[in-house]
């Protein structure tokens, strides 16, 4: 993690009724790909919002890009895109209508907001369907065009609340794709609220783990992996048998997984031993994956221990 | 693969004002209001009828032309209204300045009286594009979410309402006024005419000042378009049937019709009473037909009841204005 955080944030609070969505969250976040992580109900999404002020903050204080929220919204949101969990088209507007719109609305001139939202409809993937009514869209071209409408003024920082919400596997890949690419390629650096592990494990560098409006976790995914180090899943064409029985031979707990795959607990901080024993078998491996359940280990691991302290 | 560059790519460009961007509500609010079934032909009747009150003060200038095929027409008429249109003619070149402005004067009255149910209409049909789809669309998290606060999206909204009335309602005044003076026989007519045009601008923006803020709050009270847009015309036409019937039981009631308190506004500031006064006394014919008005109308004409039209619409819009605050929310 490196360069001036992002976000920061002090004691942040916001309560509704006798509920505490958020219960003192102090953050200093560095640029990058962010994961938020958290059951349902976790406060990820209030998180969210009271940094773009769409939920007033009960007490705390937080900065988006070094500019205090709450005073400075305006210039604040100019510089940050979202986009919500639920659908927010504007009824009766086309595809590319929509997106123009959201452009002039952070201040591009009309011309320029025309062109850059069929740029960013081009970028999402999205065809002639953009001059269609948005209201006829399926939920994978509704998902394009809120992010296309969150990257039209060229934002700093994407908030994307549940970007995979509703699509197939296919199209899952191609937005997480595009959302991988806005920070690896484009320098933006993203926020991605999740309940789903693979989504955030796939394209984030750092992980924030909320439950029950607390930090519970925040580190980088490098560490958290760290942490598990010692499991690899051994993607191989055939002699899983002899995979495993060698595993036995060397104490290393090992299981056949439904998909083929042979997870092994080899117990070393690197796959040196694991690549020596295949080389050993002349078992060619087609991929190795290297704590592959460290994310979702340390998730529910972080949940046991907020829910024993409650 | 694609035929041009589907890469991501910055902006480099200055970002314009926050004015440019109200300004971007507005006119898309304008634009969809003009995509409303009926809008269109609404817009072009309120432009034929300033097109008719161009004709009409046409015809009065006319009559200032010894040649004109006006005059002629004239003489065709029966003998009791050419008299009264002789009388008339007399005092208009007796006296251009006090005659024209008084004529002008009664003239715009009467088109605002009837341009106002018309802007009345076309905010009923406007309603769901107002507040009402934003909110039941979600569409309301993404103006939250942008370079814009609260108070400029609903600048932006009031600035459609008001923007729809400049069609029905301002544009066709100031056209008529202008187009109708352009085609008097003196440029005079300009000068003499100013305080006429004047009271039809401040009547015809007050009320659409008041009427676009009542149309907001009444935007904002439900999620469903039909509630919203009968919940105006239920308010419109109710309060005008209120209204005549209060004025001899409870006088105060007649303040829950806006348009009874704008028909109040436009008395005062128009000062009709005062015209027909005048004219009466300068036309006598004319004063033989005033004779046949009834006193309790001609004591309407003289003294309406502004105060009470002017608190009951503060009522009403710090009513809608409250609605529209507590339901315009992200959340």
């Amino acid at each position: 993690m490196s360069g001036a955080p992002v976000i920061e944030t002090q004691g942040l609070t916001k309560v509704f009724g006798p509920q505490r969505a958020l219960d003192g969250v102090s953050l200093q976040v560095a640029p990058g790909a962010i994961g938020l992580l958290g059951p349902n109900g976790a406060g990820k999404s209030t998180f969210m919002k009271c940094l773009l002020q769409l939920q007033p903050i009960t007490s705390g204080s937080a900065k988006l890009l070094g500019r205090e929220v709450g005073r400075e919204g305006r210039e604040i949101r100019k510089r940050v895109g979202y986009t919500p969990e639920q659908d927010c088209h504007i009824p009766g507007m086309a595809g590319c209508e929509y997106v123009t719109y959201c452009a002039q609305l952070c201040g591009l001139p009309f011309q320029a907001a025309r062109q850059r939202a069929h740029e960013m409809l081009d970028f999402v993937g999205m065809g002639q369907e953009r001059y269609r009514k948005a209201d006829t869209y399926s939920t994978g071209m509704r998902q394009r065009l809120k992010l296309a409408q969150a990257i039209v003024h060229d934002p700093e920082i994407v908030f994307l609340d549940e970007p995979t919400n509703g699509l197939d596997p296919k199209g899952q890949a191609q937005i997480l794709e595009l959302v991988q690419s806005l920070w690896k390629t484009y320098g933006i650096t993203v926020v991605v609220s999740s309940h789903l592990m693979q989504d955030v494990d796939r394209i984030c560098e750092q992980i924030i783990i909320i439950a029950r409006g607390r930090v519970l976790v925040h580190d980088s995914l490098e560490n958290l992996k760290a942490r598990k180090r010692g499991a690899a899943e051994v993607v191989i064409a055939s002699g899983q048998q002899k995979l495993q029985a060698a595993c036995q031979q060397r104490q290393w707990p090992c299981e056949l997984l439904a998909n083929g795959h042979v997870k092994v607990e080899h117990k070393a901080d690197s796959l040196n031993p694991l690549l020596a024993l295949l080389h050993e078998l002349k078992l060619a491996p087609l991929e190795l994956i290297p704590s592959p359940n460290a994310l979702e280990e340390t998730f529910v691991q972080a949940l046991e221990i907020s829910h024993a302290a409650a | 693969m694609p035929l041009h560059d589907t890469s991501y790519q910055h902006w480099e460009g200055a970002h314009l004002g926050l004015w440019r961007r109200r300004w971007a509500i507005a006119r898309n609010g304008i634009a969809a209001c003009l995509q409303i079934k009926g809008m269109g032909q609404l817009v072009v009747a309120c432009w034929l009828a300033a097109l008719v009150m161009t004709t009409l003060l046409f015809f009065v200038g006319q009559l200032l032309v010894a040649d004109s095929i006006v005059v002629q027409w004239v003489g065709n008429l029966n003998p009791q209204l050419q008299a009264f249109v002789k009388t008339f003619t007399i005092w208009l070149e007796q006296h251009p300045e006090i005659s024209v402005r008084t004529t002008q004067d009664v003239l715009f009255y009467y088109f605002g009286i009837f341009l106002m149910p018309v802007s009345i209409f076309a905010l009923g049909l406007i309603m769901p594009v107002l507040i009402t789809r934003d909110l039941a669309s979600n569409a309301i998290i993404i103006y939250a979410s942008k370079a814009v606060s609260r108070g400029d999206y609903f600048l932006g909204k009031f600035c459609t309402a008001f923007g729809l009335m400049v069609l029905t309602w301002l544009g066709p005044v100031c056209s008529a006024w202008f187009l109708g003076n352009l085609l008097a026989p003196d440029w005079r007519f300009f000068w003499h005419s100013r305080i006429a045009v004047f009271h039809a601008v401040v009547y015809g923006v007050s009320s659409m000042c008041i009427l676009s803020v009542l149309a907001l709050g009444v935007s904002a009270t439900s999620l469903k378009e039909k509630s919203t847009a009968a919940f105006w015309f239920m308010w419109w036409i109710v309060g005008g049937v209120i209204a005549p019937i209060a004025t001899h039981t409870k006088p105060w009631l007649r303040h829950v019709s806006f348009n009874f308190n704008l028909d109040q506004i436009a008395l005062a500031v128009f000062r009709l009473g005062d015209d027909l006064k005048i004219a009466q006394d300068n036309v006598p014919i004319f004063g033989e037909m005033l004779r046949n008005i009834r006193p309790d109308t001609m004591a309407a004409l003289n003294t309406p009841a502004i105060g009470g039209a002017l608190l009951g619409l503060l009522a009403m819009g710090v009513l809608a204005a409250t609605v529209v605050g507590k339901r315009v929310k992200p959340e």
